[in-house]
Order: C-alpha cells, then sequence, then structure tokens
C-alpha cells in the first residue's frame, strides 16, 4: 500500500472514530439530563406528597396520635427536599432521603387504616377531598420513581459501553443510582 | 394537551389493541384534550375523523408467521409528515416493537414519548431489543405501560427496568346498561350459560365445555348453552356428545351491542381458555354486564377475578371440576347473585373513567420529567473532552 493510501485510510479511521464519539456523547447528554429531568420530578411530587400529609395532619379529620405521627414524617419529607442539594449534576438521592421517605409511606399506611378511612368517609365532605388528594400525589409519587428508575437503568447501560469508559464519555457526571423506598399506597387507598 | 397515538395494527380488522386505541381516543377527547390516531388502514375504509392512515399494511412473513406492517420511505414520509403537523405535547405509541409505525414514529419524534406493551410475545422481543440501533431509539420511551403482568415481565427481562401496570379499559355502563333478551334469559329449570370467542380454537376451552355439560345436563336437562363467536358450527357440533348438541345453540358471529345484551342476559358466563390469555377483557365485560362469571384458573383471568373472589373458578382443563363448579353455581340462586354482585363491583376497577385517569397520570409525570431535563445543560463532546481532559486519538 502506498503511502497516501495509508494516511487517507488513518484519516477515515479517525473521523469514524470521531463520529461514533461525539453521536455517543450526544445520547449520554440526552440520557443524563433525562434522569435529571425525572429526578426533579420525583423530587416535586415527593414534596407535594408531603404537604398533602401535612395538611391532612392538620385537618383535624384523624386522631390526634395518628396527626402527629404524619405531621413528623410529613416535616421531615419536607425538611429533606429543602437539604437535598440542587446541584445540576446531581443524579442521585442520599440515602437519608430514601429512609425519610419509606417513613412517609409507612406512617400513611398505619394511620390511614381501613377503619380510619371508614370513619373518614362517613363523614364526607372536606375529609374525604384531602384523603384523595394524599392518595394522587402517591399515585404520583409511584410513577415519577418508576420512570426515574428507568431512566437510570437506560443510562447504566449506555455507561457500561467500552466506548463510553474508554474515552470517559460521561465526563464526571455521577454514576446515577435507582431511588429505592417504599412507597406502597395504603391497603384502603389500593385500587 | 395535544396527543398523538400510534397503533400499529389495522382498523381494517378487529382487534383488542385497535379497540383499545379507539376507546381511549374516545374518552381522551371527551374530556378536552385534541386527539389524532395514526393507524394503517385500506382506502376503503372510512375512519373516524381523529384517525389518520398510514396506509396500507402489507402481510409479510416476519418472526414465525404472517403478520401485517407498513414500512418503506413512503410510510417514513407519512409518519413524519404526521408529527409535524400535529405538533404534539406527548406521543403514545402502542406496540414499538414491531417493525412498522410505531418503530418509525419512536426514531422520527422528538417530544415525550409514552409506550404501551400489550402481548408478552417472549421470541419477538428478545430478538428486537437486542439491535443496537432500535435500543437506542428505545431510550426516549420516558413512561412504560404495560396493560397486564405477563406483559410486564416480559417489559422488564428484556429492557430492565419496569413499566406501569395499566389494565385495559372497558366501558362498564354499556354492558351494565345493556337490552336484555328473554328468548336469551335463563328460566326456571331452563338456565343458560354464554360461550363467546373462536369456539373452533382449542385454547379457547370449547373442548373442555362439551367435555363437562353431559354431568351438568344430567342434573340439569334443561340447561341451554349460548355460543357466540365466528367459527364452524357444523364441526364444533359434530364434536359434542347428542344430549349436549341438542341443548347448544350457535348464534354466529354478534356485534358489540348483541354480546352485551347477551352477556347481561345469561345466568353465568363461562370462561373454559386453556392458556395463551395475558388479560381476559371478556370477563371484564361479563362482570360489568351482571353475569356470574365461571372462568378456569389461569393466572391471567385470576388477576382479573381479584384472586378469585370475584368470580367462581375451576382447575383449568378439568372438566369435571367444571362440571361440578357449574352445577354448585346454577343450582344455588343465592351464591350466583353474589358471585354477580362482586363481579359488577370488581369491573368498576377497569372502567374507562378510572383506567383514563390512570394514563392521564402517567402523561402528566412524564411531561413534569420532560419539562425539567429541558432546562438541564447539555456538556457536548467538545466541553466533555475539556473537562475530563483526554484528548481524540
Amino acid at each position: 500500500m502506498s503511502e497516501p493510501n495509508v494516511l487517507a485510510l488513518v484519516v477515515l479511521v479517525l473521523v469514524a472514530i470521531g463520529w461514533y464519539l461525539s453521536y455517543s456523547a450526544a445520547r449520554l447528554d440526552r440520557l443524563h439530563a433525562r434522569v435529571q429531568g425525572t429526578l426533579a420530578a420525583l423530587d416535586a411530587q415527593l414534596v407535594r406528597r408531603a404537604e398533602a400529609t401535612l395538611e391532612l395532619a392538620n385537618s383535624g379529620v384523624l386522631d390526634a396520635a395518628s396527626a402527629l405521627m404524619l405531621a413528623s414524617a410529613a416535616s421531615d419529607s419536607l425538611s429533606a427536599a429543602e437539604d437535598e442539594d440542587t446541584d445540576a449534576d446531581q443524579q442521585r438521592f442520599s440515602h437519608d432521603r430514601e429512609g425519610v421517605e419509606s417513613r412517609l409511606s409507612e406512617a400513611l399506611g398505619l394511620a390511614l387504616s381501613a377503619d380510619a378511612l371508614a370513619t373518614v368517609s362517613e363523614a364526607g365532605g372536606f375529609g374525604d377531598d384531602i384523603v384523595s388528594r394524599v392518595r394522587a400525589t402517591g399515585l404520583r409519587v409511584q410513577l415519577a420513581r418508576r420512570f426515574h428508575n428507568d431512566a437510570v437503568t437506560d443510562v447504566r447501560g449506555v455507561r457500561r459501553k467500552w466506548i463510553v469508559r474508554w474515552f470517559r464519555l460521561a465526563g464526571h457526571a455521577d454514576m446515577p443510582q435507582t431511588v429505592e423506598f417504599v412507597d406502597a399506597l395504603p391497603h384502603g387507598l389500593r385500587g | 394537551m395535544r396527543i398523538g397515538i400510534v397503533c400499529p395494527y389495522s382498523f381494517d380488522i378487529p382487534g383488542g389493541v385497535q379497540f383499545h386505541v379507539r376507546d381511549l381516543a374516545e374518552i381522551l377527547r371527551a374530556r378536552g384534550h385534541t386527539v389524532s390516531v395514526l393507524a394503517p388502514a385500506d382506502e376503503s375504509t372510512t375512519l373516524p375523523d381523529y384517525v389518520v392512515s398510514a396506509g396500507r399494511a402489507v402481510p409479510v412473513s416476519y418472526n414465525g408467521s404472517v403478520a401485517r406492517l407498513n414500512f418503506g420511505l413512503m410510510t417514513n414520509a407519512k409518519v413524519t409528515a404526521w408529527l409535524d403537523r400535529g405538533r404534539f405535547d406527548l406521543v403514545h405509541i402502542h406496540e414499538p416493537i414491531t417493525p412498522s409505525i410505531g418503530a418509525l414514529a419512536l426514531w422520527a419524534a422528538d417530544c415525550p414519548i409514552v409506550a404501551t406493551f400489550h402481548t408478552s410475545n417472549l421470541r419477538s422481543r428478545a430478538m428486537q431489543v437486542s439491535y443496537p440501533f432500535f435500543r437506542a431509539s428505545l431510550e426516549k420511551i420516558l413512561g412504560r405501560i404495560a396493560v397486564s403482568e405477563d406483559a410486564r415481565r416480559t417489559v422488564t427481562t428484556h429492557f430492565g427496568g419496569d413499566a406501569v401496570v395499566i389494565p385495559n379499559g372497558v366501558y362498564v355502563d354499556r354492558f351494565a346498561s345493556a337490552q336484555l333478551r328473554p328468548q336469551w334469559q335463563g328460566q326456571p329449570g331452563r338456565p343458560t350459560i354464554a360461550f363467546l370467542g373462536r369456539m373452533g380454537e382449542p385454547r379457547k376451552g370449547m373442548p373442555v365445555l362439551a367435555a363437562a355439560l353431559p354431568r351438568v345436563l344430567a342434573q340439569m336437562p334443561g340447561l341451554r348453552l349460548l355460543v357466540a363467536g365466528p367459527g364452524n358450527a357444523d364441526e364444533v357440533r359434530a364434536s359434542m356428545t347428542p344430549e349436549v348438541a341438542s341443548a347448544t345453540e350457535f348464534l354466529g358471529s354478534v356485534d358489540d351491542a348483541d354480546k352485551a345484551t347477551l352477556l347481561r342476559s345469561v345466568d353465568v358466563y363461562v370462561a373454559p381458555n386453556t392458556g395463551g390469555e395475558s388479560f381476559g377483557i371478556i370477563l371484564i365485560e361479563a362482570m360489568s354486564a351482571g353475569a356470574a362469571v365461571l372462568a378456569s384458573d389461569i393466572p391471567a383471568f385470576v388477576r382479573v377475578l381479584d384472586g378469585g373472589a370475584a368470580g367462581a373458578t375451576f382447575a383449568n382443563e378439568d372438566s369435571d371440576d367444571l362440571a361440578q363448579a357449574l352445577i354448585r353455581l346454577l343450582g344455588d340462586d343465592t351464591e350466583r347473585a353474589r358471585v354477580a354482585a362482586a363481579g359488577r363491583a370488581r369491573a368498576e376497577v377497569f372502567d374507562w373513567s378510572v383506567v383514563a385517569d390512570e394514563i392521564t397520570l402517567v402523561y402528566e409525570t412524564v411531561l413534569e420529567g420532560a419539562a425539567a431535563a429541558r432546562t438541564m445543560p447539555g456538556q457536548g463532546v467538545l466541553g466533555r473532552l475539556r473537562r475530563s481532559g483526554k484528548g481524540m486519538p
């Protein structure tokens, strides 16, 4: 092979590698943005759930002990949300936050027992409204967490590729982690 | 919201996915959303005004059977034009993993995408998900819905991640308020039971039912079996004992209104299906109409029947057990009324009003995540190289 041909071949290979790098980088950018978006959405839903829970605690439709338990769990959730690092590179929740949210789900499950729900629905009106708002926010938390974890799974799949690892295409972005906490609705509120 | 829905199966042919898409489009429109459906259709077919034709589907031998698909540059241009004209806030693609307009829309769309997975055909999924170029476009799906636990398991096995289970919807009221027809209603000593579906297909369970009936007729000689659905009645009749054949009336294929009337008129609806069902919408229709349901205990049916609380079940493919269960149910009016009432209450979970709420919730959650993602800065390849301090080769 003559020298110009070898040179042409080398240039061609470099261009191909360059194109694939830039394609992979764009794909990864898209995926990272998606993960940050779904995490922001989950964060917002969690705040709404905590606010609805706080409203339920303050509404007087539950007994004082249940109200106190819910108020405490909801306030923990709200302050965990405030403490959360809002850096744009952030791709995960802290373990503390996961624990706090699990405890809020559990508190809701305990406070909204079948008996409590029956009492609330007998009284009707305002109590029913606020309980259905708590249910709606809980459903949204479930969806948001699931869609976030799907996005995380997709990013992790791409970041395992050799080209991404060799050329450090992910830059300094943390490896995203799935968000794991108990998000089950109270038994009596399941469809 | 401006919503585009993609249905890969032709609107010329009746089918579960097509009905689901039609019903979904109609309830979303009734709720004030702007909806456009893209689906294959023959030129001669008259379509509802919200459906845009993607052209005629071509029968192709694909993945071990003949599928009707749309592909090629012309189809691609149609899909792109539909997306451009629609300016959708969100596109909802049904069965995105078929080499048809679903895959084309997934490739071309740049708005948030929700996908619904209907079938649980493992073989085709395993194959297609592994294509690298297709994998990248699957990453554009921001919310995955599966219509059943089986479909969900298929999705999670091949994609990783998860899917939200939202069942197919039924307009419960249409069945609950269907007309009664006296000649299909049971009389004292002459109860009626119904079988619906393609009777010639063994997995629909007609042989199991036919084998059970001699025992039932011995105790209840007045029993009448009403069979509705496509298939060769003479062949099925020939496979029955003479007593069973003379107790059976073949109604042929029935339209939606007659189906509802039949389910509302009979005493018991029997679903002896032996497998291959991923959901069981017909059970919900029967429950909505107020028929007591007696079904084989295949997993999909047991789930629809809420573990057996909303209908009676018998051991799958066991004619003796079916006969016993049928005798018990037909012989006890109180028990039958209880089963029917439990079924009627259970059906509400699958009413379109509930199902549409759940689907809308998915749309809203996905749009919120997508809106937040748009505000995140991208790095681009150069910025990334600068930051990591590594050059090109």
